[in-house]
């Protein structure tokens, strides 16, 4: 004779626990965390460079690059002199909270304000892997189309601000800016967002000034 | 993808659970999740097969609950079950709307054991 047994739990319930763990760490030593996010290709690493150049002289900044292979863009990074620890995910398409904690001894977070975490290129899987970042923040760029935010609800609806990057393309590509935003609001109607172009510079001077801030108010400095 | 990942996660919290609640084996988990989730019930089946061989899961059939999307209208002034990914009213197709539902994520609800 078969029992019932009622449970009702998240099944990453092991991954949550452990991020809150990290949640607490990084609390108590102070630093933001940013869970980066796209699909490949988006501009996460060119995103980060801009970034890491505006708030260098203002925070002491640090990067966990998640790539399911090489170490090109930890190379990108470390070449800014910038701390960078590589988690190889094994194949993995996400980072989960247990490589983040596996990473950090290979940073100095003692002596650290801001964490950027690189997640793997991947619309879907990531947004499901909470890893005790303070704020997720996505990035869509123009090539991708207007459509994804209908078809990739979770990340949206789980970020605190939406980039769209690659703004430069708008007259080569058939993206509707404003049905993504619509759509993007609908999903999340918190969610802030931001136009840029890594290349030209537009716009990253709106987004680097809102993220200094957010890392002010949550250091207290 | 990441079904894989979700699959060892709920083998581990099955295991985890036959400790604490003292069974030997599993025949039925009953599973819930948002239709907009990104989880794929087939990736998810596959994926048990493959890993639950040699656990206290081993053979059990998946039982999945899936959630519909919703919308709240705000022409309409109520929620609407969606029909398809596009996020507009299906029943008006206004655009003045808020998500409800349809992004819950996984969860292990209920399971019949031994
Ligand atoms: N035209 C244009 N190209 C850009 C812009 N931002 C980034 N790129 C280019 O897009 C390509 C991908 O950029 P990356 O920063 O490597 O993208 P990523 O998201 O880190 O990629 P993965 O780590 O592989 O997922 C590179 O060739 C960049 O030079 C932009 O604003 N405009
Ligand atoms: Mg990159
Ligand atoms: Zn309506």
């Amino acid at each position: 004779m078969s029992t019932k047994v009622t449970v009702v739990k998240n099944v990453l319930d092991a991954n949550d626990r452990l991020a809150a763990d990290n949640r607490k760490l990084f609390a108590e030593k102070k630093i933001f965390v940013v869970n980066l996010m796209s699909s490949p290709g988006a501009g996460k690493t060119t995103l980060l460079e801009r970034t890491i150049q505006e708030l260098r002289g203002t925070w002491k900044i640090g990067v966990i690059e998640g790539d399911i292979q090489d170490t090109y863009d930890a190379d990108r990074i470390a070449a800014l002199d910038i701390p960078v620890v590589q988690i190889n995910t094994g194949g993995a398409c996400h980072i989960d909270s247990n490589m983040v904690r596996e990473a950090l001894p290979g940073l100095n977070i003692d002596n650290m304000d801001l964490l950027f975490v690189e997640n793997v290129g991947n619309l879907v899987c990531p947004a499901e892997f909470d890893i005790g970042e303070q704020m997720k923040i996505m990035i869509l760029s123009t090539p991708e189309g207007a459509d994804k935010p209908a078809k990739y609800p979770l990340m949206f609806q789980s970020s605190t601000a939406l980039i769209i990057n690659k703004t430069d393309l708008l007259p080569y590509v058939n993206f509707d800016l404003e049905k993504a935003k619509r759509d993007a609001l609908i999903l999340n109607p918190k969610l802030l967002i931001f136009e840029v172009s890594c290349k030209t510079g537009a716009g990253l001077e709106v987004w680097t000034r809102w993220l200094n801030e957010q890392i002010r108010v949550f250091s207290g400095r | 993808m990441h079904e894989l990942s979700l699959v060892q996660s709920l083998l581990e919290m099955v295991d985890e659970l036959s400790l604490e609640r003292g069974f030997q084996r599993v025949n039925v988990l009953r599973l819930s999740f948002g239709r907009l989730a990104c989880v794929d019930p087939l990736s998810l089946q596959f994926a048990f097969d493959v890993e639950s061989p040699g656990t206290r899961a081993e053979g059990s059939k998946l039982v999945f609950d899936i959630l519909p999307g919703a919308l709240y209208c705000f022409s309409c002034e109520g929620e609407q079950k969606m029909t398809s990914h596009e996020l507009r009213c299906p029943v008006c197709s206004g655009t003045q709307v808020i998500l409800t539902g349809g992004t819950e994520e996984l969860k292990l609800m209920e399971m019949e054991v031994d």
